[in-house]
């Protein structure tokens, strides 16, 4: 029953999930949210060092109306790198954060993943599937009954 | 009293290239309501082409020659993202500009007591030397400079309700006591500007509101601020920027005003036009791009127009 306490981040992590250069075209990142699965998706340099995460909102965002442009210039904005629209400096979790912690993270700050930083250097992605998934995984092995009726 | 209806076929030939807002079908869109029955009592008039002596008390004729200069022989020219020009926009410039010029003709000269010109390119974005936010020229100061200026009228008051902030309008304005310009829009879109710091010579009034906001809060500005700017101005003649996409249903802002909001700001303004100045109104077309919340939005405007009183009570 409390083996969901035992997991860490590493348990239930996506490892070495994919990655994005700050360079990338804000259509190359929509092609990655049409592919996969992904809330968002982590910027790194080359050396995986974590340069920020663009979420589908910051994407969202790059389209928004401005004060620079009556209507958005969408097939523009499409061309833009990853870089302009991302949330710089995220907050990253370490690979040995007990998943409890984590979880009550993702509910404090509403956010649906973080990336996982292990010296510097994205190891992986924890998102709320993975801890839906770790925890299912916690009870249904070790479900024990909270009330054992007698039989009559 | 009758309203008169400026526009002229050129402003259709005016093409913003393929899916732009600012296109052609507005004005059809918006010409299509106004010829059904219930504008029967409208005169429809030809915009002329304003003149060279009309568009110089605004702008350079440096710029109004750098405009023609960039009008392609076909195809489009992007003078910047948003304002795009082909072989008839140049022509369409004139006829808008010279349709306000021609409406202040008109209504100052007491043929009839309001006007709305229906026209495109839209205007109150274009300043003295820079076109820009789908507009050339600036066909709201450009009427009210003809109005000081070729009639003599000493006080003439720019209302606009565009949901942008008319940046151009208030840059040919901004330094003559003679103008007074009053501006609602949404705060923090384009073009930036508008904001309540931004005076002028105390003839400015920016009414910045933040997205979300409507019905209530044009009500709640209409008698706090600009009801009263307006009387103690004292207008001779009012022009109104008329964009409608302030309206709920725009895709280009996040205000929330209906047709009955425009009506109800129309009356308004028309009463107070009753007070100082026979009712004298000239209407001119800016924003608005869904199309068929424009024409309705249009057509509750002129309508409003149409059954406006010409003499109020309290000159």
């Amino acid at each position: 029953m409390y083996e969901f306490l035992k997991y860490e981040v590493r348990d239930a992590m996506t490892a070495d999930p994919i990655a994005i250069g700050p360079n990338a075209r804000l259509r190359e990142v929509e092609e990655i949210f049409e592919n996969h699965d992904f809330n968002g998706v982590p910027v790194v340099d080359d050396q995986r060092r974590l340069l920020g995460i663009l979420t589908k909102f910051d994407l969202l965002k790059a389209f928004g109306l401005g004060v620079h442009a009556l209507a958005p210039h969408y097939d523009a904005i499409m061309e833009q790198p990853a870089a302009a629209v991302m949330t710089h400096d995220p907050v990253s979790v370490e690979p040995r954060l007990p998943l409890s912690r984590l979880l009550q993270k993702l509910v404090e700050m509403r956010t649906k993943s973080l990336p996982v930083v292990e010296n510097g250097r994205l190891v992986g992605i924890i998102a709320r599937q993975d801890v839906l998934k770790a925890l299912r995984r916690a009870t249904i092995q070790h479900e024990i009954p909270l009330h054992q009726d007698s039989p009559s | 009293m009758t309203t008169l209806l400026y526009t002229h076929p050129a402003c259709l030939e005016h093409d913003t290239s393929f899916g732009h807002p600012e296109c052609p079908a507005r004005l059809t869109a918006i010409l299509n309501a106004l010829r059904t029955a219930p504008f029967a009592a409208l005169e429809w008039r030809d915009a002329p082409q304003a003149t060279v002596e009309q568009l110089t008390r605004i702008h350079p004729r440096a710029y109004i020659e750098r405009i023609f200069a960039r009008v392609p022989r076909q195809g489009n020219f992007a003078l910047d993202g948003d304002t795009i020009l082909s072989p008839q926009s140049g022509e369409a410039a004139l006829r808008a500009a010279g349709a306000v010029c021609a409406a202040v003709d008109a209504i100052v000269q007491g043929e009839a007591s309001n006007a709305f010109c229906a026209i495109r390119p839209p205007g109150h974005h274009a300043e003295p030397n820079q076109a820009m936010g789908f507009c050339l020229f600036s066909n709201a100061a450009i009427g009210a400079a003809h109005a000081r200026v070729a009639h003599g009228l000493a006080r003439v008051a720019i209302i606009d309700f565009d949901v942008h902030h008319g940046n151009g309008t208030q840059a040919a304005v901004e330094r003559d006591p003679g103008y007074l310009y009053i501006s609602t829009h949404q705060a923090y879109i384009y073009p930036g500007t508008g904001r309540r710091g931004e005076r002028g010579i105390g003839n400015i009034v920016n009414i910045p509101l933040l997205a979300g906001s409507g019905s209530a809060d044009l009500r709640h500005v209409w008698r706090q601020e600009i009801e009263p700017a307006l009387r103690e101005f004292k207008p001779q003649l009012i022009l109104i920027s008329a964009g409608f996409d302030a309206h709920h249903m725009d895709p280009l802002a996040e205000l929330n005003f209906n047709e009955e909001d425009y009506a109800w700001l129309t009356r308004r303004i028309s009463a107070v036009a009753a007070d100082f100045c026979a009712g004298q109104v000239v209407s001119i077309l800016e924003g608005g791009y869904n199309l068929s919340a424009l024409a309705a939005s249009v057509a509750a405007h002129v309508k409003a127009l149409m059954e406006a009183p010409a003499r109020g009570h309290t000159p």
